[in-house]
């Protein structure tokens, strides 16, 4: 009795991110302001970071969190405000139907590809994963995986001084 | 259809809504939101993978965990290009940047 209250509950959890998801993702791509664009991502970021929890990973959930919703979101944040957004919405004006039908066309045909591969070849799945302590994952990281994880500081360093190089390039043509 | 499916379908759901939001949008801000959505969705598809079969969780999650760097990394250099874009060409609507030359 309990047992299956608790899975009802699991069900609950799961549909209801997803709907939180479909529904930034919506926002996110056709909203006029990019600024509610960008409230729609965090929507769908906080969605996706709840199904990390739902998945018993509650530290990448965490790690969602804190990189995109507090740092990613931040810097497009910075991205809108610098760039001129004028306003009555970045994107209005009329769009033509032809782009449209050409967008969907373009996001239809991944979508019908792998899904119709994703549900044909999935491999029985476990219902309850279980919980990897963060202790193990850091020891993951610093044994075989160390390769990688010195690429992505060498990854995040190259990317920091190349945006501190072209936030400069103006001032020195002066 | 087995629960991983479940999470497989919201991953190419969000690749889908980036590629039409790509293709839709007029401002580089725009589709940069749409690249975010398919990044996000492929560190969930990664995450599932690995955390809902007997493969080991760690690999999933330090997948996730990276492509996390690579969007962070990522969005911080789209910043600074819509910056140097946006004082060349005083707009950053996609169709009117047709030279790539400053």
């Amino acid at each position: 009795m309990d047992n299956l209250a608790s899975e009802n509950l699991a069900w609950v959890v799961l549909f209801g991110h997803i709907a939180i998801i479909v529904a930034g993702g919506f926002i996110t791509v056709l909203s006029e302001s990019l600024v509610r664009a960008l409230m729609g991502l965090i929507l769908t970021l906080f969605g996706v970071a709840g199904l990390f929890f739902l998945m018993a990973a509650p530290f990448i959930g965490l790690m969602q969190i804190l990189i995109y919703v507090g740092a990613v979101s931040v810097l497009i944040f910075f991205a809108i405000m610098l760039t001129n957004a004028w306003p009555g919405g970045d994107e209005s004006g009329n769009i033509s139907g032809k782009k449209v039908i050409f967008a969907a066309l373009a996001a239809i045909a991944p979508a019908v590809f792998l899904g119709s591969a994703a549900i044909r070849t999935a491999p029985p799945s476990v219902f309850v994963p279980e919980e990897t302590q963060v202790s193990e994952l850091g020891k993951f990281l610093l044994e075989p995986y160390i390769l990688p994880f010195e690429l992505i500081s060498l990854l995040l360093t190259v990317a920091m001084a190349g945006a501190v190089i072209l936030g400069f390039e103006r001032r020195k043509k002066k | 259809m087995s629960i991983m499916t479940i999470y497989h379908l919201v991953a190419i759901f969000l690749l889908c809504i980036g590629i039409f939001g790509i293709a839709y949008r007029r401002t580089l801000v725009g589709i940069v939101l749409g690249i975010e959505l398919i990044l996000n969705g492929a560190g969930l598809s990664i995450m599932a993978s690995a955390q809902l079969t007997p493969t080991p969780n760690e690999i999933g999650q330090v997948g996730a965990l990276l492509v996390m760097g690579i969007a962070a990394a990522e969005a911080t250099l789209l910043l600074a290009i819509l910056l140097v874009v946006s004082r060349r060409f005083k707009n950053v609507e996609a169709g009117k940047l047709i030279t790539m030359r400053g």
